[in-house]
């Protein structure tokens, strides 16, 4: 009933969602470090045209995005009021104190803004066109060179997909925890930081309590099915770098060196 | 006081005007009478568990009202205002141990009286009460509850319910996991405290024989629409649409049907128990048989 | 026949417990052959399922499974001659969705892709569930994860399957699907099936039934002999069998009743004998 969306992940058939999630997460990480060198309008109108085009082909419908801004919106305020009133340069048209209110303090506050909205949006695009489990795949495959350094690579993403299979089954347990204590007279989210912290207690201890009994389950049906470590496992998910991955790329590198000649220097 | 349950052309919509809007309740219309032990059936997806959960407001409808006792529960009815009618309907859940967290086995079944009103003595008098209401021997009371057997701490896990002295029971297969031993003892149990404190039972179930046995009124629930509600007699009298909406009879019902089928006797009823079926078999044996 | 599994002088104690749970115990199971294990819950049942997986170490005696004694040293080679289902279908999924958690068994075996995709399709066939193969587990029932369960045993080819209270969580439609699943595998393919049960119409498709007792084997014997035990049955943990209960009713009502166990339909016959001699 009423499942979550993990991670919020919305399966589709666009370009974007069938794209590897290698290229996908690399793309993401590409993006966001890019821009931070926007620092002029002409190189935020780019990104802002690269992030809408991206959205428009993934065919996702643009609510999700405004959803995942709004539960960062008093950090990305906070931010950009810092900037406003703490940095100065530029005409000053008011000042008070620490404060100053000038004309460049007004401009990084629109690029931090711009910034924030950018970063949320395009990960965000991540998230909703690719599947937990592809995501922790692309990390495992990323991280492989750290195998030579003895890293335990293929535990890590054995347990990291183990975990996100549980995150639903966990969920629901909450829930039905959560419904018999409110049966058994527990307000949750209700009454004093004390009288909430209380609440939690008949939440929590039964959440530890079945998920370790559902640990200790799961490592006997491993056991059981023969599972004895990472080493030597052949790999049934495998996947396919193609044709639109390699032109993805050339489309951001594209972007990038663009950028690269309008940001001013 | 007078506890009956009605639901007026009740709607339930899981995440509505999302893409994973999900009906699970349409135009439920249901009167449960006080006093009655009814059973509520139908295929997991059914609705069961979305119907159980409006008995004390956990959900409330997304249209359509529901009345229980004085309580009036709309769509816009307040969370604040369920905290009186949660005292009234004990819900025992599927699994109810998993609800277990207090220290001993005592505090976990006193913990509903006492979030509900009751100071601390109060609270024990009747957790002790309960317990052995349950079964539970006295030495198991200071222990933690999850030092105890499965079977042991369902029974804690039920107490904690009976402990805030619910004029209504619902319980959601309530044996679900026991061994047959402790599947009889819980049923009487719950028969047997029925009986004793005038309660309203609603049981949730697969199992037709607990069906037959204890329920005088059952509701049948399919894909989130009641299709039929009666008493158990009226709701096996017609073993074709059983059938059709994948409900098995009782035994005792089945092995009549087969009886009839392969010898051509006709039972006088059909028969739900089989307390009645053998009265109704050593009848026809001394009473000579209506063949036909 | 030959013996599939042979527990010779067993004896086994979990350390955090008093008692021992088994003491100098035998068992012999026949390969093809479906033996229920039936005992109250604490009986000791799940206890030797895992131990003869080798999943519990015995602390006295051996177990021989297809004729090689069970040592730590082989016990992942022997473990792949045996597929268990446990009873809690979501704490014995371990995949993403339906077809990776089939395959999971098959990457432990180190089975290539080429033959993993055959499999995986093969197994998820035989239970069904095929089209569900890119379903998630909260998609699923716990009928159909159950089943999932079962082909991910199927697909590693074993020889025997350990049902531990597998159905005991499904509701009557969940639980026929996996029994019907099973009595297919038990006839077509001869395996040898152990399912430790509290259903009575489980226990009935068995060939033998064991009942245990605090670690004790108290009756090894043909379904209808342990039936035919009436009332005393829900001692050992187990149901009597409808047509026993409606015999104890006609008894009591005063019908001279066989003594013998007789299915529903043995008893329907007899009824209609003794109403034709009326």
């Amino acid at each position: 009933m009423g499942k979550v969306l993990l991670g919020r992940y919305i399966p589709g058939s666009s370009l974007v969602h069938r794209m590897d999630s290698r290229s996908k997460l690399i793309l993401s990480f590409f993006f966001i470090v890019i821009i931070f060198l926007a620092n002029n309008w002409e190189s935020y109108l780019l990104l802002f045209i690269v992030t809408i085009t991206s959205i428009l082909t993934a065919r996702v419908n643009f609510s999700f995005f405004i959803k995942g801004v709004r539960p960062l919106i008093w950090l990305i305020l906070f931010t950009v009021l810092l900037q406003i009133f703490f940095s100065s340069g530029g005409t000053v048209f008011w000042k008070w104190g620490p404060f100053t209110l000038s004309y460049y303090g007004i401009v990084n506050g629109i690029y931090v803004f711009c910034r924030f909205v950018l970063i949320i949006f395009m990960s965000t695009l991540l998230t909703l066109t690719t599947a937990p489990l592809e995501i922790a795949d692309a990390l495992e495959k990323l991280m492989m060179p750290l195998k030579r350094i003895k890293v335990p690579v293929y535990e890590i993403s054995l347990m990291l997909s183990i975990a996100l299979r549980f995150v639903p089954t966990l969920m629901d347990e909450t829930t039905k925890i959560m419904n018999a204590q409110r049966s058994r007279g527990v307000n949750f989210g209700e009454g004093n930081i004390m009288q909430q912290i209380k609440a939690v207690v008949p939440l929590l201890v039964p959440l530890f309590v079945s998920s370790f009994n559902r640990a200790e389950d799961l490592a006997t049906a491993m056991e059981a099915r023969g599972y004895h470590g990472g080493e030597g496992r052949t790999k049934y998910r495998v996947h396919y770098w193609e044709i639109r991955d390699t032109l993805g790329c050339t489309f951001f590198v594209v972007v990038f060196i663009i950028l690269l000649f309008i940001r001013q220097w | 006081m007078v506890m009956g349950i009605i639901f007026k052309t009740v709607n339930y919509t899981y995440q509505p005007s999302t893409p994973f809007e999900q009906k699970a309740l349409k135009n439920i219309s249901v009167e449960i009478p006080t006093g009655s032990y009814t059973a509520v059936i139908g295929h997991t997806g059914s609705g069961k568990s979305t119907f159980l959960q409006h008995l004390n407001g956990l959900l409330r409808p997304s249209s359509g009202e529901i009345v229980i006792g004085k309580q009036i529960i709309t769509p816009e009815t307040k969370n604040k205002e369920l905290g009186e009618l949660r005292k009234h309907v004990g819900i025992v859940f599927q699994f109810p141990e998993a609800q277990l967290f207090e220290e001993t086995v005592l505090k976990d079944i006193a913990f509903a009286p006492k979030n509900f009103g009751k100071n601390e003595e109060e609270a024990t008098a009747i957790a002790r009460q309960m317990a052995r209401q349950v079964g539970l021997k006295e030495e198991l009371l200071l222990k933690s509850p999850f030092e105890l057997s499965g079977g042991q701490m369902r029974r804690v896990a039920i107490a904690g319910i009976l402990a805030m002295e619910p004029e209504i029971l619902v319980l959601d297969e309530p044996t679900a996991g026991l061994d047959p031993k402790g599947r009889l003892e819980m049923m009487e149990m719950f028969k047997e405290l029925k009986e004793k404190q005038n309660l309203t039972v609603i049981l949730v179930t697969h199992q037709m024989d607990d069906v037959a046995n204890y329920a005088d009124n059952v509701i049948v629930l399919e894909n989130g629409r009641l299709i039929a509600n009666g008493s158990p007699k009226k709701i096996f009298a017609q073993p074709k649409w059983l059938i059709e909406h994948h409900l098995a009879l009782p035994k005792a019902g089945e092995f009549a049907v087969n009886f009839e089928k392969k010898t051509g006797y006709k039972f006088e009823t059909l028969p739900l128990t089989e307390s009645d079926l053998a009265s109704q078999i050593v009848k026809m044996v001394h009473g000579g048989v209506q063949n036909g | 026949m030959v013996d599939m599994i042979e527990i010779k002088n067993l004896s086994f104690k979990y350390s955090q417990q008093d008692g021992q749970t088994f003491n100098d115990f035998n068992l012999k199971i026949k390969q093809g052959e479906w033996l229920a294990i039936i005992g109250h819950n604490g009986s000791g049942k799940s206890t030797l399922a895992r131990l003869i997986d080798g999943l519990l170490a015995p602390s006295e005696g051996a177990i021989f499974i297809d004729g090689i004694k069970l040592t730590p040293e082989n016990v992942w080679d022997v473990r792949s001659k045996i597929g268990m289902v446990f009873q809690n279908p979501d704490n014995q999924f371990v995949g993403a969705n339906v077809e990776e958690d089939v395959a999971f068994g098959l990457e432990n075996a180190a089975v290539s892709r080429e033959q993993m995709l055959v499999r995986v399709k093969e197994s998820l066939q035989r239970v069904n569930m095929w089209e569900f193969a890119s379903h998630e587990p909260a998609r699923l029932s716990g009928g159909q994860k159950q089943r999932v369960a079962l082909a991910g045993v199927i697909a590693l080819r074993p020889k025997i399957i350990i049902l531990d209270e597998a159905t005991s969580m499904l509701d009557p439609e969940g639980r026929k699907a996996v029994l019907d699943i099973i009595r297919e595998l038990n006839h077509k393919e001869k395996l040898t099936v152990i399912s430790i049960t509290h259903d009575i119409d489980e226990a009935s498709k068995a060939q033998r039934v064991v009942v245990l007792d605090d670690g004790k084997l108290i009756q090894d014997d043909k379904p209808e002999k342990v039936f035919s035990r009436g009332s005393d049955l829900v001692k050992i943990g187990l149901e009597p069998p409808f047509s026993e209960k409606l015999k104890g009713e006609l008894e009591s009502l005063g019908l001279v009743v066989p003594e013998d166990y007789l299915t529903e339909e043995g008893m329907i016959n007899w009824l209609w004998e003794l109403f034709s001699r009326q």
